[in-house]
């Protein structure tokens, strides 16, 4: 599991990939909380390279979701394969995201 | 045949090892007890010790083609609703603990001398729950009364209980003399008679247990699963928010996400979609959260909540023994799949179960809420092995045909008592007058034939031929005499005895058929007319009170009763005690002993 992020346009933009399993999920938390420093500026999650997202992982997303919703700040997630899609479905979160 | 071994030649010892390993393997393992007997039966024709003739000389023994007749006339009586219409005239409201034990075991008795007991014990452990509730008893002070009753019940005719068939069909074969129908029945009586007064004597040594499914009513101690689909409007709040924590009536115990991660139910956890949440409390209120909070029962995961099929039922059903399940846990099994159920509560009685339902390792007795289908086919075979429905018994409508199969039944019972036709041929008449006049249709007569028991009846009496044909029987006799003496009394008492003790752990039939040769050869070497020997042992086979494993009925009250293997110990070692006692005392008033000629 691998995050990558950058500065852009004067918001953010991430790249999430790998296999986010509950292993790695403390680790993905900590380098989120970088995002949610940020969360009233645009802020872009790549998923394209995500293979998978455990429960853990899920509710750091979501928790930078409300973060943003309160700062007046932006959170889309970009690219979503089908894979993370079935989870998001399943869970009932992909109500809860933007996407692009 | 030179071998010879502690007096037995090596015949004789292929068939003890066998009949030994037979009882190992059906005390030890799930085996159907059918094949096990196949085996047993395939071992002795194989090696020599039973010819072909003698080897399939159970399936052509005239009593168990009467036992598999009788199954049709039974069926005729019960789809006409006889036992519904006794139940419901007989219970009543009696005023104390003594009084309804008499109202409860006497009915049941009489239906069992002509019923199949497992039959009569079916139909009334739900009638008798209700009845306990509405008597403010127990039904752990009821449900072993009801049990012992109709055992004792069996006995009191030939046709009551297959070892008196058993026994009597190899007598007819010995002597060449039929016994009559009611051969047992004062015997049977009089030790009925001492079984109600004892169970009312100690009436303190039964228990007081809550009955297992009042837990799914009113208590704490039973957990509830409960699943989130994927469209419930509370996803993405914590546990807290959605009002899902602390619940009327209970508590969250843990959230199992979708990815099997065990979040902590500290009210701060985020509900998603496919979660399982684990409650503990009263059952009946936390599952109004399925209403309230949109939640369901499911064994797998639901995207919206019209998946679920509203007419779907609870039903409470108790683990048999021998149940495929004992020993899983749900979760890691088919069942649910396979019949279209869900596990929704687990309850052993009055233990706390501090895990989730589906990770219950299950145990004989348990007491499981199922979610079920509305068109749920509880009697097959394959589910009823498994399980038995509190439910169970269809209530069929009490008519003109209830008159006629009474008839019929009656009649066939006269017929033979009076020597009129032989109760083989009467059997059949009766079975051809029950399709005749439609008191069950053929499916009904063919689905009640139960052609597992029938095999194993069949291969009991062939283990019979076995241990007599080789002389085990003759040795343990003259064993008995040594150690006995040659009083015919203590020998009777001695034989019976240990028939009493065998038949907790081994099929009453069995040992009918096994103890059959031995108690026959004792009289006669004491030099007296067996018929009185064997009146005893047909009591003392069907005395088996003291483990829930004795007998069938045991097994059905068990769960019900919420009864632990013990339950059954303190009471029913004196039972067997008391009757077997009992027993010898009106066997001998009634057929004294009479010299051989």
């Amino acid at each position: 599991m691998n995050i990558e992020i950058k500065e852009s346009n004067g918001g953010y933009y991430a790249i999430l990939s790998g296999w986010l399993d509950t292993n790695v999920a403390t680790e993905f938390l900590e380098e989120l909380k970088t995002l949610e420093e940020h969360a009233d500026k645009a802020i872009e999650l790549d998923c394209g390279k995500l293979e998978y997202i455990c429960s853990l992982g899920l509710r750091g997303l979501l928790k930078l979701q409300k973060l943003s919703v309160a700062k007046g700040g932006t959170l889309v997630l970009t690219h979503v394969n089908d894979e993370i899609q079935k989870i998001l479905t399943l869970t009932g979160f992909i109500k809860l995201f933007n996407f692009r | 045949m030179d071998f010879v071994f502690s007096g037995f030649n090596l015949y004789a010892w292929i068939t003890i090892l066998t009949v030994l390993s037979m009882f190992t393997v059906l005390l030890l393992t799930k085996l159907r007890a059918d094949l096990v007997f196949l085996g047993a039966i395939a071992i002795l024709f194989v090696t020599g010790v039973l010819n072909a003739k003698e080897a399939f000389s159970g399936f052509s023994s005239t009593s168990v083609v009467i036992i598999g007749v009788l199954f049709v006339v039974v069926a005729g009586l019960t789809h006409t609703g006889v036992l519904q219409w006794i139940v419901k005239h007989l219970l009543g409201q009696p005023e104390s603990y003594s009084k309804a034990v008499i109202r409860l075991m006497l009915p049941v008795a009489g239906l069992s001398s002509f019923l199949s007991n497992t039959t009569v014990v079916a139909l009334f452990v739900g009638i008798v729950k209700m009845w306990s509730k509405k008597l403010g008893v127990s039904p752990s002070k009821l449900l072993i009364p009801l049990s012992y009753a109709s055992g004792m019940g069996g006995v009191c005719t030939l046709i009551g209980t297959p070892p008196n068939l058993i026994i009597s069909g190899l007598y007819a074969e010995q002597t060449g003399v039929a016994m009559n129908v009611l051969t047992t029945t004062i015997p049977g009586l009089f030790c009925l008679f001492i079984g109600v007064l004892s169970i009312i004597a100690m009436r303190n040594l039964l228990p007081d247990r809550k009955a297992p499914e009042s837990a799914f009513e009113s208590t704490s101690e039973y957990t509830v699963e409960l699943l989130v689909p994927s469209d419930n409007p509370n996803i993405g709040m914590t546990i807290n928010e959605a009002g899902l924590n602390n619940v009327r009536g209970g508590n969250l115990i843990e959230v199992v996400h979708y990815d099997e991660f065990v979040g902590p139910a500290d009210g701060d956890e985020i509900l998603m979609g496919g979660d399982r949440l684990i409650y503990s409390g009263q059952i009946d209120e936390i599952l109004d959260l399925k209403k309230t909070h949109g939640l369901v029962n499911a064994d797998h995961y639901v995207f919206t909540l019209s998946e679920i099929d509203k007419n779907r039922q609870l039903r409470t059903a108790y683990v048999t023994f021998g149940s495929s399940l004992i020993g899983k846990a749900i979760g890691n099994t088919n069942f649910e799949k396979d019949y279209g159920l869900v596990l929704v509560a687990v309850a052993r009685s009055g233990k706390r179960i501090e895990q989730s339902p589906r990770e219950v390792v299950i145990q004989a007795g348990d007491t499981l809420l199922l979610d079920c289908p509305p068109k749920l086919k509880i009697d097959t075979s394959s589910l009823a092995s498994k399980l038995h429905f509190f439910d169970s018994d269809q209530v069929p409508n009490i008519g003109k045909k209830t008159l006629i199969s009474t008839t019929i039944m009656i009649a066939m019972v006269v017929l033979s008592a009076l020597n009129i036709i032989p109760l083989l041929q009467c059997a059949f008449l009766a079975a051809i007058a029950m399709l005749v006049f439609q008191c069950c249709n053929v499916d009904q007569a063919m689905k009640s034939i139960n052609w597992e028991i029938l095999m194993v009846f069949a291969g009991s009496v062939v283990l019979g031929v076995a241990i007599q044909k080789t002389g085990i029987a003759e040795r343990l006799a003259f064993g008995i005499l040594d150690v006995c003496g040659d009083n015919p009394i203590v020998v009777m008492t001695a034989i019976c005895f240990v028939g009493t003790f065998i038949t907790e752990f081994i099929s009453n039939t069995a040992a009918g058929a096994m103890f059959f040769p031995i108690m026959y050869q004792a009289a006669e070497k004491l030099g007296y007319e067996p018929f009185p020997f064997l009146v005893a042992l047909m009591v003392s086979v069907s005395s088996s009170f003291a483990t829930p494993i004795g007998s069938p009925t045991h097994m059905l009250v068990y769960g019900p009763g919420g009864y632990r293997f013990s339950d059954f110990m303190r009471i029913g070692l004196l039972m067997n005690l008391i009757i077997l006692a009992a027993n010898i005392f009106i066997v001998n008033i009634i057929y004294p002993l009479t010299p051989l000629h």
